[in-house]
């Protein structure tokens, strides 16, 4: 390898670069756009949910338990008929998610210290939704003042790592992940199949310049648009989404700077299979974006899915990143617990690499 | 010349799976040697070129490049050749002097060297004012130019163009030529290949191709002797009576006419000519261009087949295209400036010029596909502006590339655009036949379109272009990349349209083509520089035996001169 040739080849590949306003617009621009649709967007968090209060009751502790629902931020109440049968319907129609049920009597249980049970139904259409609506429900009902209703057991369980359960919290570290999975494979798999496109391979083959020259020639300079991508995604991140941070930033820097190398290697194996820009770019959604949004964890947790997929996840890269990066982010874990996952993208890295210089062709064909 | 050959080639051939597109090629080039690969699109030039350049691997036959063997060491080729690939080869985005110091770079020219070399190079190509302009905002002779400096920035031993001058300008096209005969006196090889007969006629060897197979291969002047005695020069009043006398002698391969009293002709045999009658009484040998020798060896073995001749046409008063003042912008570049033009009825209009000159623009606005930016332009009595509807249902519109879908039969693309003219279902067959017959094309061609000729493509779009009997033609280069004797038959089936009272607008950049056309416009960065018959612009010019190069090459430094003086 002749580092002139390879000098000379990345700096024509930058100046191409900055010389085309879309791939500048895409570079830079398109990654806040997906960190903030999907920021926005994407929330597991349950708030306003609309709750139909039937109090039979109508005592001053049935309405002191009915203020305590309504006093959070997670209810919102949409009516309060007497008769159950209007509650089911509205839950029927969707108009209510949860329907909160006081029977007669319930003032007078409390203040003899018996058990006082109220009915407390949740709309399971959206399981994850229902789970969190019924998970905030029982929350409420444990603080009810004198811990005086109907449960056998009450346990005390504490949230680590995110105690107040923000999804965004959750949510933006894995789009680092995925964000650099989607754009900087695109972009480097376009430059590529543009020149093939273009005819100006041609030239290239019929050069000195040899296949390793060539894939590192290409690799530097989108690797470093990769890097600002990351750069940006990070700051709109902490800054904007104000997303604590529990760990070593120049760690979390560090290893996305691996990883962008990953992602950019695994477009140029893409361009050496095809020749047309539109087949580089539905082949690297493919192979790149999809898989990362369903089988890296970044929305369904990895150990919940069956053995097959379990193993199909661990062949995308995108999976480790969103360990390293939520890890490092949430839990303030270091390179002690996260070392395989930095192993397995280096090993991943230099196999795509070497997969890709090996099946360029200097040749048409 | 004894030193060791810088190309050997042994039976190089190549497949494509079942599908074969070169063979047999055996060839020898020597150091200092131009060496031309001559034949029609699809004859296997860029094929062949390819496999020269270690970018293309043979499935048959051994070839030594520089004296490495092309299939083990084609590593050592690619570094020690200079390969130009037709169309545009460098990098757009870049400015020109980054260009060349990019393609100096991979090549490992030592600095001091680049700088020298550059200098003299972009001199030579008269680039060196453009030095920050970016390639793509050049045009296309000037890319053409960088390219070849860029392929000669590292001094290769060979150097391998494919269709270098492919539409460039004619000037271009000479300087183009300079530089590569300053290239040749260095002692370098050049193997390039060309639709142009002139360059094949000024190469030291050429190799006729057709179909992949090799045709003649030899020095211009032997092929050009192996041809005399099958070449006439056919001198007449009465070019029509001549030419329907030509069409029915069986020894007859094919004919041109060159001018109002000329027709060349083509015979199968050499030898005493057949007496032709009344009409071709003054027929006299004359030496063989390459041309000749083209059409002469490419014929040897192919089927007879009957040509139409020209027919008489008559002048008829009836404007069909009148254009007046149109100018088209795009953001600052002006591409059609201030162009009056009108055709007649039964007219036929050729817009010659290089490319970039304006004449797919011009053509375009003419259609109504183009709205001008200013000006006035009437098809058969409609504005091309504001009634679009009517001007689209009188004209017939071959773009350059043809457009017929590739993978639908000959049949179901005549079907097809015949629904979109909205010929009525009971009428489609008789429409179809009919338009096949004007065009020169069986409906039988069998299979996809993408397996066809590009001679047929070409035949097939023009009927699939006057389906709906549209009372004017235009055609946007349909003549290029196709074979010197597609194109005489295509210009025959054009006359025959334009008799039956078809105006017809054609642009090209064969300038020989000229002699076809009844008026023609010259065309220069988007100005109609000279408008009129081929004697009149002569007569303007003062020069009656010139070619039609000479007298394009006139009216441009005319131009110049005048753009000088301003």
């Amino acid at each position: 390898m002749k580092v002139a040739r390879i000098f000379a080849f990345a700096r024509k590949e930058t100046l191409e670069i900055i010389r085309d306003p879309i791939t500048v617009w895409i570079a830079l621009f398109m990654p806040l756009v997906i960190l903030f649709l999907f920021g926005y967007a994407l929330s597991f968090d349950v708030k306003d949910a609309p709750l139909i209060i039937v109090d039979h009751d109508k005592s001053a502790a049935s309405r002191a338990l009915s203020d305590q629902f309504l006093n959070t931020t997670y209810f919102r109440q949409v009516g309060a008929p007497d008769d159950e049968r209007i509650a089911e319907h509205a839950l029927m129609q969707g108009e209510a998610r949860a329907v909160l049920s006081i029977p007669p009597g319930f003032g007078r249980r409390l203040r003899q210290g018996e058990a006082a049970p109220v009915e407390f139904l949740v709309d399971g259409t959206y399981a994850s939704t229902a789970a969190i609506v019924s998970a905030y429900g029982r929350a409420i009902m444990y603080a009810f003042p004198r811990g005086t209703l109907q449960l056998p057991v009450q346990p005390e369980v504490r949230v680590w790592y995110n105690p107040q359960l923000r999804s965004r919290d959750f949510i933006v570290p894995g789009l680092f992940a995925v964000i650099l999975m989607a754009f900087p494979p695109l972009l480097t798999a376009l430059a590529v199949s543009r020149e093939k496109e273009l005819g100006t391979i041609a030239q290239i083959y019929a050069s000195p310049l040899t296949k390793p020259e060539f894939i590192v020639g290409k690799l530097l300079p989108y690797a470093a648009i990769a890097f600002l991508q990351l750069v940006i995604v990070l700051a709109a991140g902490f800054l904007w989404f104000k997303v604590p941070m529990h760990g070593s930033l120049a760690l979390l820097v560090a290893l996305g700077l691996l990883y962008v190398l990953c992602t950019v290697s695994i477009g140029l194996l893409v361009s050496t299979l095809v020749r047309t820009q539109v087949a580089a770019m539905l082949v690297t959604l493919i192979v790149t974006l999809m898989p990362s949004f369903l089988f890296s964890g970044f929305i369904y947790p990895i150990f919940t899915m069956p053995p097959f997929f379990q193993g199909y996840s661990a062949r995308i890269p995108t999976m480790y990143f969103v360990n390293i990066s939520r890890g490092i982010v949430m839990r303030g874990t270091g390179l002690a617990e996260l070392w395989i996952n930095v192993v397995v993208l280096a090993v991943y890295t230099a196999v795509v690499l070497t997969l890709a210089t090996l099946l360029l062709k200097k040749r048409i064909a | 010349m004894n030193a060791a050959p810088i190309i050997d080639a042994q039976g190089l051939g190549r497949r494509y799976g079942r599908r074969t597109v070169l063979r047999d090629v055996s060839i020898q080039v020597g150091p200092g040697e131009v060496f031309g690969v001559v034949g029609p699109d699809g004859a296997g030039k860029t094929t062949l070129l390819q496999i020269l350049a270690a970018i293309l691997r043979p499935s048959f036959g051994s070839c030594r490049v520089l004296g490495e063997d092309i299939r083990k060491h084609a590593d050592r080729v690619q570094a020690r050749v200079g390969y130009m690939s037709q169309g545009f080869s460098l990098y757009d985005r870049l400015t020109v002097a980054e260009n060349i110091a990019f393609a100096s770079a991979i090549r490992d020219v030592p600095k001091d060297a680049f700088a020298a070399r550059k200098t003299e190079l972009l001199a030579m190509a008269g680039l060196e004012r453009f030095q920050d302009r970016r390639e793509g905002a050049l045009s296309g002779g000037m890319r053409k130019k960088l390219a070849l400096c860029a392929n000669l920035i590292h001094e290769p031993p060979l150097l391998i163009l494919d269709e270098p001058s492919l539409g460039v300008d004619p000037l271009s096209r000479r300087e183009l030529w300079r530089i590569l005969d300053s290239a040749r006196k260095e002692g370098r090889s050049i193997v390039f290949a060309t639709s142009y007969m002139d360059e094949a006629d000024a190469s030291d060897r050429v190799l006729l191709l057709r179909d992949g197979q090799p045709l003649a291969l030899g020095a211009p002047s032997e092929l050009r002797s192996a041809a005399r005695g099958h070449v006439y020069s056919v001198r007449t009043t009465n070019p029509e009576a001549a030419e329907a006398a030509l069409q029915t002698s069986p020894r007859v391969l094919s004919f041109q006419r060159r001018s109002s009293e000329e027709v060349r002709v083509q015979f199968r045999s050499a030898g005493e000519p057949p007496d032709l009658g009344l009409h071709c009484r003054e027929l006299k040998p004359v030496e063989p261009s390459m041309e000749d020798v083209f059409t002469v060896v490419s014929s040897q073995d192919a089927p007879i087949e009957a040509v139409q001749a020209t027919p008489a046409r008559g002048p008829r008063s009836e404007v069909l295209v009148a254009a007046t003042h149109v100018t088209r912008q795009f953001g600052d570049f002006v591409a059609v400036d201030d162009v009056t033009v009108e055709v007649k009825a039964g007219e036929v209009l050729g817009l010659l010029g290089p490319n970039g000159a304006g004449k797919t623009t011009l053509i375009r606005i003419l259609c109504g596909l183009l709205a001008p930016s200013g000006g006035q332009a009437r098809i058969a009595g409609f504005d091309v502006a504001r009634q679009s509807e009517q001007v689209r249902a009188s004209i017939g519109y071959v773009s350059q590339k043809f457009s017929l879908f590739t993978d639908l039969t000959a049949q179901e693309n005549l079907t097809f655009f015949g629904r979109a003219y909205g010929v009525p279902p009971s009428e489609m067959a008789a429409r179809i036949a009919w338009a096949c017959e004007r065009a020169g094309v069986s409906t039988f061609e069998l299979g996809l379109v993408r397996s066809l000729s590009s001679a047929i493509r070409q035949r097939l779009a023009l009927a699939c272009a006057i389906l709906h009997r549209p009372r004017v033609l235009f055609l946007d280069e349909p003549t290029s990349g196709v074979d010197p004797l597609s194109r005489f038959r295509f210009w025959r089936l054009i006359a025959a349209l334009a008799s039956e009272g078809v105006a017809v607008i054609v642009s090209t950049h064969y300038l020989e083509e000229a002699t076809y056309c009844d008026r023609l416009g010259l065309m220069m960065d988007g100005r109609m520089i000279a408008l009129g018959t081929l004697q009149a612009l002569k007569a303007d010019l003062g020069l009656a035996d010139a070619r039609v190069e000479d007298v394009f090459l006139s009216f441009i430094a005319r131009e110049r001169v005048k753009a000088d003086a301003a």
